[in-house]
């Protein structure tokens, strides 16, 4: 892997990280209401409005606006928020370890799941097993998270009672109940996941099945067996890494929709409650920090790819 | 025209996918003539009523008929959806041909540009926007426009430069035929097949973003007989009443699972060469 | 037959169809190869030769239905054994050969494990002693620096270095019984000669029984003991490769014998060619790639390739020019360049016209010059009717005289020979010869003064390929057009071609007179050329 290469595509996520940041202060600055009278209320006094204007930096030209807010991020500081009048970046950083966590989980969760499942529907391709699977992740894409989540909440904490409703626990604090408050939601957000990803492992180990090489290794009398774990995987699963890294979108923002279901303090419900209060500076940090996340998983997705993909190498 | 509807009939993912579809068509333009009683209106003496022959998919908490409401929501969640597709998919369709027609630098900073749009999750990019705009059905399509807007340039693109290579638009260049023939009659009927395809998929999820925006709030507002909105609303009473959740859950997975299959039948049928 | 290693009696085999007859692939097909002998199988797209080949493997299709007959291995009926001993026999007993070695081998694992997993499955050998023969059959291939090459990947060797590691492979485990499918087809001409030469050194060596199959009776012959000419799925003929070119017996193992390019036999009539010329080409430069601003400013390498370095030549009215080459050596980007589909730099005169950049190419030129392309399914847009696709240059240039569009097409369509209710269908409901004609059609819409033709028959099947170049041959005479022939096929380029230029790795090396290139040829790469390719003269006269 060359050091150019590396040089390149890391530019890339620096410009990605312009982009979105111009994109999400950009947006928010169209806001038709003014941030000082959302901060103060409607019947606010002039003089008091122009006071919250000057302290906001609001009479500022919007590209100077920008440069502050952009500055402060630099520095970690992602102003106050508009809500309550606290710091945003603590709470914000504090809400995105409860998030990861819970996308992590998901994660693990779906590797498991639609890795092996993709890969027996292609090795059973035409026949019921694939079919079956086929069946399966048609539906599975088709379930939005809410759905999914409220029909499994009615399931487990309803009618079967078996795993509780909502809320979150600290792992520190209580292993087994943290684990048992993130079963449902995990699982929510891994179905749809799993469906997406089994059926894009399924079509790149078809293809790989039906390669030249395959054809040739079954010529030479190696046993099915060695050709599937030692000739088919290893060029089936290398995409796989570009599939999952490109899917961790979905993830993020199907842990929005369940934190806010499943009442998960984490960062996808502070972006919520952010949304319905208008309040800029979290929403501003909440899609920045998110994106970024996307932007770096791909990055490092694109790495690991390139260094195992040996055509690309050695090069 | 009439060939790649026989083979879309032919095909088992095209006909079941024509088949949901034509009844969602079905809800959409007659929703309202077929629905037996007013989704807005309230009665409550009628609330809670389990699915009945009165009330074929039961009541709500004010007594509404679900039945009723799912007919007429049909509309707003289909249609809307379809909607913004539409756009994003024209305008993408655009960039990404013209970005791939002209190749070299300019072609590399618009992709780039995509890209970086891309590193926002849709549900994300939709709630920047619902957020600044306000939370209202109109808002919630302008922020789906714009968030696949990206994806539908890549798709165009990648399509208009396979379609670019090709040996007949060299032939065209080398016959001294005229640019804007070349792309409007050699490469777009090439081209607009597999964005179809890939628009019909994205309306599925359109439909799921939509619904979800509807679900949080940021969509669709009450009393507006919304898919996702009815969901929303119905969580409170799950316990008691689990259909008034069920059905439009069922019926929002239903039309995404409809569509989803109508893309795949129109891929085999649109390429003349898997006949 | 007692001594045959491989014997097939009276098979045949169907493949279903979901909603038709069954189609009969191969009906009735007997043959046998001895020990150390080498059969040929020849036949043309749809005769069966390569699934007759998988049939002996084993490897069927999920809808093939065999009707009838035995494959014997050493006296073994192959269909009937179960999937267990198959596993045992393939890659050791009974081997394959492809037609591909970049696509027959992993990308991802070594060229050693590649190897070894056969000695280690067949041979019962463990690691250590299967990594030592492997390096000891790399170095029998005559493959340099064995040990290094066990650790390569795939990608870093070359074809022919490929060629030789499967080569390898399928002798390592002393087999009885050799298929190979098309071997050479995808090596340049000298790699090819030289994977030949050293099959035959080890067949010498090993006494293997071999079954050859190809589309080229000029190679097979080379190479071949005995030849069968399958015709759709029939053997019509088998016999020695003398025979089979001196006396051919059946019809259509006559039609293929004369279809086959033959430089002794040319097809160009005598006609004197003017002294004038048409096209003139000096100091021709074509790079691709780009080196800019960013580059040149951090001083890297020069990322351009040169594809054609300082070609000059002439063509004159009426002449038919050869350009020969292997792939790489710069003659297609000449095409393009010439069209205007890629920037080059130098002169080019045509007629009176003075270009240096093909932004000064202006329809009247474009017009005069036309190109035919190699594959006959990407240059027709597979969403026009054939009729439009005929018609777009008469739109473009203008109808002739006292016609009309649907009868100028008609007129085109007959003059190719295809029906004019062809001008109703999509490219996908034509062969590919007919494309090709179709392509041809299009080109002399309006009758042109040079076409430029890039490969046009290499991905046809040689009596399809007759025809096309009969047909082009016929066109000429009645439009007296001059053709830059484009091709990496030495045979036919001197059945039409006045002269002949040779190119290799940009360079143009001669040009030499069609007829007497081997007389004429003075460079060392033109006389390798030239001593490896198969002709049937040396078919006739050289294998004993």
């Amino acid at each position: 892997m060359t050091a150019s290469y590396l040089f390149k595509r890391f530019m890339l996520v620096i410009y990605t990280l312009l982009v979105v940041s111009l994109l999400v202060f950009g947006i928010t600055q169209l806001l038709p209401a003014d941030a000082a009278v959302t901060l103060l209320g409607q019947n606010a006094t002039p003089q008091a409005l122009a006071v919250v204007r000057a302290r906001l930096g609001l009479n500022d030209p919007a590209w100077l606006q920008y440069w502050h807010w952009l500055r402060g991020v630099l520095h970690g500081d992602f102003g106050v928020s508009m809500r309550n009048g606290l710091p945003v970046a603590p709470t914000i950083m504090a809400a995105l370890g409860r998030s990861l966590l819970l996308a992590v989980c998901a994660l693990l969760l779906m590797l498991v799941v639609a890795i092996p499942l993709g890969i027996w529907a292609a090795v059973r391709r035409g026949k019921l097993a694939d079919m079956l699977v086929s069946v399966l992740s048609y539906v599975g894409i088709s379930f939005p998270e809410f759905v999914t989540a409220t029909l499994l909440l009615l399931l487990f904490a309803d009618v079967w009672q078996i795993l509780p409703a909502t809320g979150y626990v600290p792992l520190t604090e209580d292993f087994r109940g943290g684990i048992s408050h993130l079963i449902l939601p995990s699982v929510t957000v891994a179905m749809i996941l799993v469906a997406h990803v089994s059926r894009m492992v399924r079509s790149e180990m078809v293809d790989v099945l039906q390669t030249d090489y395959i054809r040739a290794a079954h010529l030479k009398g190696l046993s099915r067996r060695r050709i599937l774990w030692r000739h088919a995987l290893r060029n089936g699963l290398l995409p796989t890494i570009t599939i999952v890294a490109l899917d961790v979108g979905y993830l993020l923002g199907g842990i929005v929709v369940v934190e806010e279901i499943f009442a998960i303090p984490g960062i996808g419900r502070e972006l919520i409650v952010a949304v319905q209060a208008r309040d800029l500076p979290t929403i501003q940090a909440g899609v920045l920090i998110l994106a970024a996340t996307y932007s770096i998983v791909n990055f490092l997705a694109d790495l690991a790819y390139v260094f195992l993909d040996k055509r690309i190498s050695y090069a | 025209m009439r060939d790649v509807m026989k083979h879309l009939i032919l095909s088992p993912q095209g006909a079941v996918g024509l088949f949901i579809l034509v009844v969602a068509a079905l809800m959409v333009c007659g929703g309202a003539h077929i629905a037996p009683y007013d989704p807005e209106s309230i009665s409550i003496l009628a609330r809670y009523k389990a699915p009945s022959a009165e009330h074929w998919f039961g009541t709500d908490q004010l007594g509404r008929d679900i039945f009723s409401r799912v007919m007429v929501g049909a509309r707003a969640t289909i249609v809307l959806s379809l909607l913004a597709t539409l756009m994003s998919m024209v305008t993408g369709a655009v960039i990404g041909t013209a970005s791939a027609y002209l190749g070299g630098k300019t072609d590399e900073a618009i992709m780039r540009t995509m890209d970086a749009v891309m590193s926002i999750p849709s549900l994300l990019f939709a709630l920047l926007i619902v957020s600044t705009l306000g939370q209202s059905s109109f808002n919630a399509v302008l922020a789906i426009t714009i968030a696949f807007v990206p994806g539908m340039v890549r798709i165009a693109r990648s399509v208009s430069l396979a379609a670019r290579q090709q040996d007949y638009v060299s032939a065209a260049i080398a016959r001294g035929e005229a640019t804007h023939y070349i792309i409007l009659r050699e490469m777009l009927p090439n081209i607009v097949a597999p964005i179809i395809v890939e628009a019909t998929i994205r309306v599925a999820f359109a439909i799921m973003l939509f619904a979800t925006l509807s679900f949080l709030g940021l969509g669709a507002q009450p009393p507006e007989p919304e898919w996702g909105l009815m969901v929303s609303e119905a969580r409170a009473y799950f316990f008691n009443a689990p259909w008034m959740m069920l059905i439009p859950g069922v019926a929002i997975a239903l039309v995404a699972i409809g569509f989803n299959l109508l893309g795949d039948g129109l891929r085999d049928a649109l390429n003349p060469r898997s006949h | 037959m007692s001594d045959a290693v491989l014997a097939i009696e009276n098979y045949s085999l169907d493949y279903l169809l979901p909603q038709s007859e069954p189609l009969q692939v191969l009906q009735d097909i007997s043959l046998s190869v001895q020990r150390g002998e080498v059969v040929g199988l020849v036949g043309e797209s749809g005769s069966g030769k390569t699934t007759l080949g998988w049939s002996v493997m084993r490897y069927m299709a999920a809808n093939a239905r065999e009707r009838s007959g035995r494959i014997l291995l050493a006296g073994e009926d192959l269909c009937q054994m179960s999937a267990p001993q198959l596993e045992n026999l393939r890659g050791g007993k009974l081997g394959m050969i492809f037609q591909d070695p970049g696509a027959s081998l992993n990308p991802t694992l070594t060229l050693g494990e590649q190897i070894t997993e056969v000695l280690i499955r067949h041979r019962g050998l463990d690691a250590r002693q299967a990594l030592e023969l492997g390096i000891q059959l790399l170095s029998h291939v005559e493959l340099k620096n064995p040990a290094a090459m066990m650790k390569r990947y795939p990608h870093q060797v070359s074809g022919g270095e490929k060629q030789r590691v499967l080569i390898a492979t399928a002798f390592a485990c002393e087999p009885q019984c050799l298929i190979f499918d098309e071997p050479t087809t995808a090596l340049d001409v000298i790699s090819s000669a030289q994977i030949l030469a050293l099959f035959a050194r080890l067949r010498e060596e090993t006494g293997v029984a071999s079954l050859y199959i190809s589309h080229d009776l000029a190679l097979v012959s080379a190479v071949a003991d005995r030849v069968c000419v399958l015709e759709k799925g029939h053997i019509v003929e088998q016999a020695t490769a003398r025979t089979l070119f001196l006396s051919p017996q059946h019809a259509y193992t006559q039609k293929l014998v004369a279809a086959v390019p033959d430089p002794a036999h040319r097809l160009t009539d005598a006609t004197p060619v003017s002294a004038q010329p048409l096209l003139s080409l000096q100091n021709i430069n074509i790079d691709y790639g780009r080196h800019g601003l960013l580059d040149r400013l951090l001083r890297r390498e020069n990322g351009k390739t040169r594809a054609a370095s300082d070609v000059s030549l002439t063509v004159h009215r009426g002449e038919i020019v050869g350009v020969v080459g292997e792939s790489g050596s710069g003659k297609s980007s000449l095409a393009k360049a010439l069209t205007g589909l890629v920037p080059f730099s130098g002169k080019v005169d045509f007629n009176g016209y003075n270009l240096s950049g093909r932004a000064e190419m202006d329809k009247d030129y474009r017009r005069r010059v036309q190109m035919i392309f190699q594959h006959p399914d990407a240059s027709l847009n597979p969403r026009q009717r054939i009729g439009e696709i005929i018609a777009r240059p008469l739109r473009l240039y203008g109808l002739p005289e006292g016609e009309n569009e649907a009868q100028a097409v008609a007129r085109l369509l007959e003059d190719v020979r295809l029906p004019a209710s062809f001008a109703r269908r999509f490219p996908h409901e034509l062969s590919g010869g007919q494309k090709q004609r179709v392509a041809i059609a299009r080109a002399f819409a309006h009758p042109p003064e040079l076409v430029i033709c890039d490969e046009i028959t290499a991905a046809l099947d040689v009596s399809v390929q007759a025809t096309v170049i009969e047909l082009l041959l016929e066109l000429r005479r009645r439009y007296g057009t001059a053709y830059l022939f484009i091709t990496h096929d030495l045979n036919l380029i001197r059945q039409i071609a006045h002269r002949v230029a040779v190119m290799y790795r940009g360079d143009l090396l001669e040009v030499l007179p069609g007829e007497a290139m081997a007389q004429h040829a003075s460079h060392e790469y033109t006389k390798a050329l030239l001593a490896a390719v198969h002709t049937p003269e040396k078919a006739i006269t050289e294998h004993l």
